[in-house]
């Protein structure tokens, strides 16, 4: 009998460490530090403790049982971890840019966990970013929200499980000029993204008809009810129109935002962010009202011609009018310096340190659906924190510590010299290019461009 | 009596004269049909499984089966006799993913108004209801190589993209015989996509499986319903990829899935968790820490028989950098975890098999000695070649030991079968015996490493100076090489293999061909080599000669 409870006991240590093993989760006490809790204001010399993962307790002269790492924060500053609504960080593949609609793809497939990239992002305070599908189809394919654990070899890992279910859609140029010019099919212009949208809205209304009537008749008695063909890209649409899938839009241009804002309500779509928005200044009241908000580059701007009408004012305009907004990288480099890129909006915009910082915590965060886990520090959310030497909003400021679900993933003071998780058993020295090809929204598409180069593309 | 017995010899001899009239008119004269098709080998040393061995023995074989094995077997009069004295016998091996004499079908014609959103399956490189002996030539030339590394019996992948259609088992027997052990093995997956079409990408490679293999659950239901009862069932639309499936659905076969890299062996492994189908997972190169994982899946594990290259290894890292020793390390260690992975599967208790899809076939043995010298055992590699497949293919009745009553597929090698110096005499496949010569080794005079690398030459002739690159490879002390020269019928560069090539240690030659408006030209270059330089002579038969100098680029260091 011993025996066997000896059996049974090992058995549930040995799951229990699959489990933890999965997504580990740690415990450490931050002391004395400035906290930038985002939400609930600036904490002056105050103590972040976080157990098994979850912020425990934000206070003044914190204890911790003796097994739990404590840190000494004094003259430092604590922020939350900095989430990216928009990257391409990690991902194998980025654009299956092969049909206008193409919502049945999902970038879950191909996280890359070994991206050495994870690890650059966490050393510039990044812990959660959006993986995002390109911007080639008008509707792309389902992203995923990633907890930066790097590490790990299993890309389930790094999938934040609690995040609701995204997708991409894309509207002017790149959408037209991939489908329309290059293989001459809808859509060839702005008009014709909306009818790509248009239709596939309603031809998921039409399959979510024809398996509710055979659902139905296949309950009577003796039915001879068949079924409807499968097809994962009208039940993928079908989601969205029944609000278990977030769509994040890639578009520049006042009157196609404003577009789109009209599709989704006539569908009653509500669940909405736009992404980039170059010219979201000029509909920023119908963005704070009918949106999950506007996530936009701080300065980025000219690269192509619909994005021309720009201004570094645009994120600070949007936060005045209401609009959630934040501020994102889509690239690998930007990514770990969004601090910078947040500071940017009070040089233009005057914004506060608080309305500066959420654009990079609390609003992304809202606009992934993960507000109630991460964003801010408070008590009862994950332990995703990042020290800073300096406060983040200075140009002097550079990240000490990053923490994930309370785990130190990055320490300056740790840091080696190759961090990378899988190295080629050929390659003698990794490539380098002169030309570096950016993980950006039209990764891996052949452009048609009529004989210019083409650069910048997001 | 005596009348009778005159009658009776005539009879005899009569039939005789008729035996030996059936004989000539059988007789093929090409002299390529066998005497016999019983065999002995005697007197060898039989590894009849892994970690079973027994000396002095001997086998005898007749029409394709074993019917003897001991020290003291008959030897039939009718026999042919392998003196095995000196010669080790082992199982033929099973290659558990190959691709000898498998052609590529060609390419699905794009219809009129296509659609590359939405192309044909055909054009999509779904084509599962195909199979490989469509496209399987029994005649062709590298069955032959493959059978002399001692494949004999062979799973074969067709060739395509996504979906080519099933795997077959085939053995390398005779090739007027059909040599089909099983027509449908397992239904064969590939990253692969078709250009420009949906799906193009592993995005939409892995939608587009479980789309596929959804539909296919469905229909299977449907047909099932039908087959019933069809009073007032609508038929169910023939569709041929997602019938294809239905021995899949039905667990009557695997799926095949090549997965060569971690992040690959995961995606296929997923696949199999949401939609539970039986799974082998093949031409894998790495994933040994997915051992348990690969357990639980209870997939069949096949390893590819490609090992990545040991430049690594070699290069030269006196003169580096502290920083570059340091990642060079890295590099090392990666080369020696590719080379672990067997040892390191057999540790975790995983029984795998080999694929021959990936590589040369002068590799193979080769890869298999340097797999032993890092962790797998002997008994472990035998396994994977022979018991391991048989056992994963279902065909252990007939295959995979040297048993009485099994198929007689043999590999008879001149010492044991992983020893350095190790060559294969004989293989018998299918009871028909193939014999090799041992005794042919070519090795180059004069130290090859003073050639091996690039060259960038220079040669004057009439029509101006040209440039170009000539590059060397050593392998087993055998020179090989190719040159890049300007396209005679213009427009850029061609690269031609290097014939003849011969080194002395200070003489090399070597010949390349060209072809000029349908002539071909043989171009004989003849020079001394001088540390990295080269000077020497370009020879055309009716042109003349003219010079060629060139210059060894440097190796690559740091």
């Amino acid at each position: 009998m011993r025996k066997l409870t000896y059996i049974i006991c090992s058995l549930l240590f040995i799951g229990s460490q699959q489990l933890t093993a999965q997504t580990p989760k740690g415990s450490v006490l931050i002391q004395n530090a400035t906290v930038l809790t985002v939400s609930q204001g600036t904490l002056e010399d105050s103590d972040v403790l976080v157990e098994d993962g979850i912020i425990k307790k934000v206070g003044k002269d914190l204890s911790a049982s003796n097994n739990v790492e404590t840190i000494d924060a004094s003259g430092k500053f604590l922020m939350p971890g900095i989430i990216d609504a928009h990257s391409h960080l990690a991902l194998d593949v980025v654009n299956e840019a092969t049909a206008p609609i193409t919502a049945e793809v999902a970038i879950a497939d191909v996280i890359n966990p070994f991206d050495v990239g994870i690890y650059r992002a966490l050393a510039g305070g990044t812990t959660i970013a959006h993986g995002l599908h390109g911007s080639a189809n008008a509707i792309g394919g389902q992203s995923i929200t990633m907890k930066y654990r790097y590490g790990t070899r299993n890309p389930e890992d790094i999938i934040m499980k609690e995040a609701p279910r995204t997708i991409k859609f894309a509207l002017g140029e790149n959408p037209t000029r991939v489908h329309g010019r290059g293989k001459n099919i809808q859509p060839r212009t702005r008009m014709g993204v909306e009818a790509v949208i248009r239709n596939g809205f309603n031809e998921a209304l039409q399959y979510k008809k024809k398996w509710k009537t055979y659902n139905q008749s296949k309950e009577q008695k003796n039915s001879k009810a068949t079924h409807p063909e499968y097809n994962l890209r009208l039940q993928t649409l079908a989601d969205i129109l029944d609000g278990e899938i977030i769509i994040h839009c890639h578009s520049y241009r006042a009157d196609e935002i404003y577009m789109l804002i009209n599709v989704c309500r006539d569908f009653g779509v509500d669940k909405l962010v736009f992404t980039h928005v170059n010219e979201g200044f000029k509909v920023a009241p119908e963005l704070a009202k009918y949106t999950m908000g506007a996530s936009v580059f701080s300065d980025w701007w000219a690269y192509k011609f619909e994005v021309y009408y720009s201004t570094a004012y645009n994120a600070a305009i949007l936060t005045e009018n209401g609009v959630i907004t934040s501020i994102n990288s889509d690239s690998d480099e930007l990514i770990r310096h969004l601090y910078h890129e947040a500071a940017k909006t009070q040089r233009y915009g005057g914004l506060s340190d608080e309305q500066a910082l959420a654009l990079i915590t609390i609003n992304p965060a809202k606009q992934l659906g993960i507000d109630e886990y991460v964003g801010s520090i408070e008590e009862g959310k994950q332990g995703d924190l990042v020290i800073f030497d300096h406060h983040p909003l200075s140009v002097y400021a550079v990240p000490q510590m990053t923490f994930v679900d309370g785990i130190k993933y990055f320490d300056i003071n740790e840091d080696k010299d190759d961090q990378r998780l899988k190295v080629s058993p050929t390659e003698m020295v990794e490539p380098v290019y002169l030309q570096v090809e950016e993980e950006s929204c039209m990764h891996g598409v052949e452009l048609f461009t009529e004989g210019t180069t083409f650069h910048h593309s997001h | 009596m005596i009348k009778r017995l005159t009658t009776v010899l005539f009879l005899v001899v009569l039939i005789c004269l008729m035996d030996t009239s059936t004989v000539f008119g059988q007789s093929d004269q090409t002299g390529q049909k066998r005497v016999t098709g019983t065999y002995a080998i005697t007197n060898a040393t039989v590894i009849t499984q892994p970690g079973k061995w027994l000396s002095a023995t001997t086998i005898v074989i007749k029409d394709g089966l074993i019917t003897e094995i001991g020290e003291n077997a008959a030897v039939p009069v009718e026999a042919k006799v392998i003196p095995g004295d000196s010669l080790f016998v082992y199982a033929g091996f099973i290659d558990m993913g190959g691709e000898a004499g498998v052609q590529k079908p060609e390419e699905a014609q794009k219809p009129e108004n296509f659609d590359p959103s939405n192309p044909p399956n055909d054009v999509a490189g779904i084509t599962p209801e195909r199979t490989v002996l469509d496209y399987w030539d029994t005649a062709n030339g590298s069955i032959t190589e493959w059978r002399k590394t001692g494949f004999t019996i062979a799973q074969l992948l067709p060739k395509g993209e996504m979906l080519p259609g099933k795997t077959a088992l085939v053995v390398y027997g005779n090739a007027e015989s059909t040599n089909i052990l099983k027509a449908a093995t397992g239904l064969f997956g590939q990253f692969e996509t078709a250009r420009g079409v949906y799906p193009g990408t592993t995005l939409g490679l892995m939608a587009k499986y479980r789309e596929l293999y959804k539909n296919a659950e469905l229909k299977n239901q449907h047909a099932q319903m039908f087959a019933n009862n069809s009073n007032g069932i609508s038929r169910p639309e023939k569709n041929k990829s997602l019938e294809a499936f239905y021995p899949v659905i039905n667990k009557q076969i695997p799926v095949v899935f090549e997965a060569n890299e971690e992040l690959e062996i995961r995606r296929v492994l997923k696949l199999k968790k949401e939609l539970g189908f039986d799974l082998v997972l093949m031409d894998m190169e790495e994933g040994s820490n997915l051992a348990e994982e690969l357990l639980a899946a209870n997939a069949s594990v096949v390893l590819s028989l490609k090992l990545p290259d040991d430049k690594a290894q070699k290069a030269d890292m006196e003169d580096a950098t502290e920083e570059s020793k340091t990642a060079h390390k890295r590099v090392v260690e990666a080369y020696e975890e590719a080379l672990s992975h067997a040892g390191n599967f057999e540790k975790a208790g995983v029984k795998f098999g080999f694929s021959t899809n990936q590589v040369k076939k002068d590799d193979a043995l080769k890869n298999l000695r340097l797999m032993i010298a890092n962790g797998l055992t002997e008994e472990g590699a035998l396994a994977a070649l022979t018991t391991n497949p048989a056992s994963i293919l279902g065909i252990s009745k007939y295959a995979g030991t040297i048993e009485e009553g099994k198929s007689a597929n043999l590999v008879l090698a001149t010492d044991s079968l992983f020893a350095e110096d190790s060559k294969i005499n004989y293989v018998m496949a299918d009871g028909y015996l193939y014999e090799y010569d041992i005794s042919k080794t070519k090795k180059t005079e004069g130290n090859t490493s003073d050639v091996t690398g690039e060259w960038n030459y220079t040669s004057e002739t009439p029509g101006g100076t040209s440039t170009g690159e000539i590059r060397f490879t050593e392998k087993s002390g055998n020179l090989s090489g190719e040159i890049d020269v300007d396209d005679p019928n213009g427009g850029g560069t061609l690269t031609r293999p290097l014939e003849n090539i011969s080194y002395d240690g200070k003489t090399l030659s070597f010949t390349f061909s060209i072809e000029v408006q349908g002539q071909k030209l043989t171009v004989h270059t003849k020079g001394k080599v001088d540390g990295d330089d080269f000077n020497g002579s370009i020879s055309i038969r009716d042109m003349g000669d003219f010079s060629l100098t060139a210059k060894k680029a440097p190796d690559f260091k740091f």
